[in-house]
């Protein structure tokens, strides 16, 4: 029974040979622990590095706007949900995309397992079904796969990929197991000085590094909000109004059209949730308009489009 | 000068005589993270670390910056005059910076005070007013190769003390009079002492396995580089976030602005980052490096071969690897390099 | 938005949202001064504000 890696590059040799597409975006393993690299692959001999495990944290859907060939990306349930987004705000044509679906296992935290060992270096993680080992200089633990899942892949409902060309594997469990109206938004029950202190909390750490920006297959735009300088619609300094301007709005943007898939959460280099914002967008846009981005091509997204019953009880009458 | 000893028992007095003069910051655990923080007691010290996430570079080049300040209104007498920010009021000290990241501050000396008559006041005020106590790396991490950047694990150059970790106790090394002037009164080092220093410092050199050669990178010209095939390759991945150059104790962009409120107006200068798009965007509408791949080559090429052509060698880079570990798709800078130079 | 807002600490009562033609003068005037007097009510703004003005010059306004 072929490994999964070994099915993915099979499948991708075979493209390139017979120039199905002309590069198979996937990836391959990095070179620092707990985090793989985006890979493209435009040959076959290329295509033999390609491999897939629970630290390929990022969003490949991301790496296809802007692409003039025709390509192949390794999708799984929230990066083919991205991939039909895209196709929706016509960033890319479906038949430029191959998409090699395949059963996500849910993606793992690397701030989950440092925390479990605070101060000690880890040069390894190594994946054994539903343990982890991890390694380092008088290091070697297992521990439960399922402890140190990124926090988005614990409520996903969307493991199998919505829409391929091609099948990887069996489908598989179509859930985290965790229950998303349980945890997203997770400050309404406070005050709302309690809110402003926990969101104060939640960012203050924020670099503006926009790795969380760029990280996003939603965030495509040629001029950025941020990047506006006629007029400058942000402030560029560290002040808390600054930092908060452009996760409040960036957050805003993604409202409707974001799958929680965590790739912003896995690139953010000092550890913020921002998806503590999205989760509460997207939590409201259930509620509100019944939508979930990404599951269906031909549903136009609710905040794209007027209905004349659209809710309105935000508003003074 | 000769060799001091310091048993961990007598840190805090040595700190005592520090404090006098200095206020002392350190690498502390706050949660998950290290992070320099202003210390007070010897006992919020670090031993056993690789070294903190964010370089201690905002110490002397701080994120948001207030250069002047002005009164934003052209009817009063001192309207619209530009006035001079405070210089900082207290010296301080920086205890166990690691060797790589003074090195990277002896590398910005060069890019901001390149020119006697025209220096970076800010930077140069802050780093007159900074002691540096270095802590030499007995166990360096896989990501690091400090010693292929003219660097190293017990590198002394930018520092004024190399204290080496011998376990219980620590050897003083001073460097510059100023770490002399600070323990003089400190009991001599015996020869083993220092013997084991040598070793440790043998010890980690050696266990530097990133080897990053520079050779062809020096010796090509700059066309040459600019025009190799690895830049095709690199840029895909990259994201173009500034993650890298905000973690790099090297980089050192910055952006200038007005802003006002009211009656009040300052300039300020924020970190930037060459990855930005907006970075090199001109008012006409033209952006000389407006494709992804001139962004990443332009990094890549700054500090690896325009840094060391305009600085007499000085190379933009110290080995300290967080690039590589802070990069959210890893991209490598010890392979980007050593593509660079095959 | 409002939620948004609402959700991470601002104020109830600061952020209002309402519909009004251009036509609908009276309506307009109305509304403007109920919302003038609710966010009044609520006092300065302290959140999600930038104050650039240093230690030094707040403590002369004071």
């Amino acid at each position: 029974m072929p490994t999964t890696n070994e099915q993915i590059r099979t499948t991708a040799k075979k493209l390139l040979e017979e120039k199905t597409v002309d590069c198979v975006i996937g990836y391959k393993k990095g070179t620092v622990p707990m985090r793989e690299q985006p890979f493209f692959a435009y040959t076959p001999e290329q295509a033999d590095e390609l491999i897939w495990s629970g630290f390929c944290t990022n969003n490949l859907a991301n790496f296809l706007i802007g692409r003039k060939d025709k390509v192949a990306v390794i999708a799984q349930g929230c990066v083919s949900r991205n991939i039909v987004g895209l196709i929706q705000e016509k960033q890319i044509r479906r038949d430029q995309v191959y998409i090699i679906g395949l059963h996500s296992p849910g993606m793992l935290d690397h701030w989950k397992i440092q925390a479990r060992f605070p101060n000690k270096r880890i040069d390894q993680v190594v994946e054994e079904d539903d343990q982890i080992l991890v390694k380092g200089p008088g290091l070697e633990e297992q521990v439960p796969r399922k402890d140190v899942r990124r926090d988005n892949c614990l409520t996903c409902v969307q493991r199998n990929p919505v829409i391929y060309d091609q099948l990887i594997g069996e489908p598989g469990q179509e859930t985290g197991g965790g229950n998303i109206d349980k945890v997203a938004a997770p400050w309404e029950q406070l005050s709302s000085d309690e809110r402003w202190q926990k969101f104060e909390q939640s960012f203050k750490d924020c670099i503006r590094c926009y790795a969380c920006r760029d990280a996003c297959p939603l965030c495509y735009c040629n001029e950025c909000f941020v990047d506006e300088s006629h007029p400058q619609w942000c402030g560029k300094t560290q002040e808390e109004a600054d930092v908060f301007t452009f996760h409040i709005l960036r957050a805003f943007h993604c409202a409707g059209r974001c799958t929680d898939c965590g790739a912003c959460e896995s690139a953010c280099p000092v550890g913020i949730k921002m998806r503590r914002l999205t989760s509460k967008i997207e939590k409201d846009i259930r509620d509100m308009y019944g939508y979930q981005a990404g599951m269906d091509m031909e549903a136009t997204p609710p905040l794209s489009v007027y209905q004349p019953n659209d809710p309105e009880d935000f508003m003074l009458k | 000068m000769s060799d001091k000893i310091l048993s961990k028992t007598e840190i805090g007095s040595f700190l005592d005589k520090i404090k006098a003069d200095y206020q002392i910051h350190a690498p502390v655990q706050k949660d998950l993270e290290l992070v320099w923080a202003p210390i007070d007691q010897a006992e919020e010290l670090v031993w056993e670390f690789s070294n903190t996430d964010l370089s201690p570079k905002s110490y002397f080049f701080p994120q948001t910056e207030s250069l002047m300040h002005f009164k934003n209104n052209s009817q009063d007498p001192e309207g619209l005059i530009m006035k001079e920010e405070s210089p900082l009021e207290k010296p301080r000290a920086l205890l166990n910076i690691r060797p790589c990241d003074a090195k990277a501050f002896q590398v910005l000396d060069k890019v901001f005070c390149r020119d006697e008559k025209s220096l970076d006041v800010y930077w140069k005020d802050k780093r007159d007013k900074t002691l540096l106590i270095g802590l030499a790396c007995n166990n360096p991490c896989p990501t690091c190769f400090c010693t292929s950047m003219n660097c190293g694990p017990h590198h002394e150059e930018g520092l004024d003390i190399l204290l080496t970790d011998l376990g219980d106790r620590l050897l003083v090394h001073s460097v510059t009079d100023k770490g002399q002037a600070l323990t003089a009164n400190l009991s001599k080092a015996g020869q083993e002492d220092i013997n084991e220093a040598s070793r440790n410092k043998e010890q980690a050199e050696a266990s530097i396995t990133s080897q990053v050669k520079m050779d062809n990178i020096n010796s090509r010209n700059v066309l040459e580089l600019y025009e190799h095939p690895v830049w095709d390759q690199v840029h895909e991945s990259c994201i173009n976030c500034g993650t890298c150059t905000y973690f790099c104790p090297t980089c050192h962009c910055f952006d200038i602005q007005d802003e006002t409120q009211g009656d009040f107006g300052r300039r300020v200068r924020n970190w930037d980052t060459c990855m930005s798009w907006l970075f090199t965007h001109h008012t006409s509408g033209h952006n000389p490096r407006g494709t992804k791949k001139d962004r990443v080559r332009q990094r890549f090429m700054h500090k690896f071969k325009y840094m060391p052509i305009k600085l007499e060698g000085a190379v933009g880079c110290v080995g300290c690897g967080r690039c590589t570990r802070k990069c959210p798709v890893n991209i490598d800078v010890r392979e980007v390099v050593s593509s660079m130079n095959s | 938005m409002k939620n948004l807002l609402e959700y991470i600490g601002l104020e109830p009562g600061r952020l209002h949202f309402s519909w009004i033609s251009s036509a609908e003068a009276g309506r307009f005037q109305a509304k403007a001064t109920e919302v003038v007097e609710a966010v009044r009510a609520q006092g300065p703004a302290k959140r999600l504000i930038k104050d650039i003005r240093p230690d030094w010059l707040k403590a002369d306004a004071a």
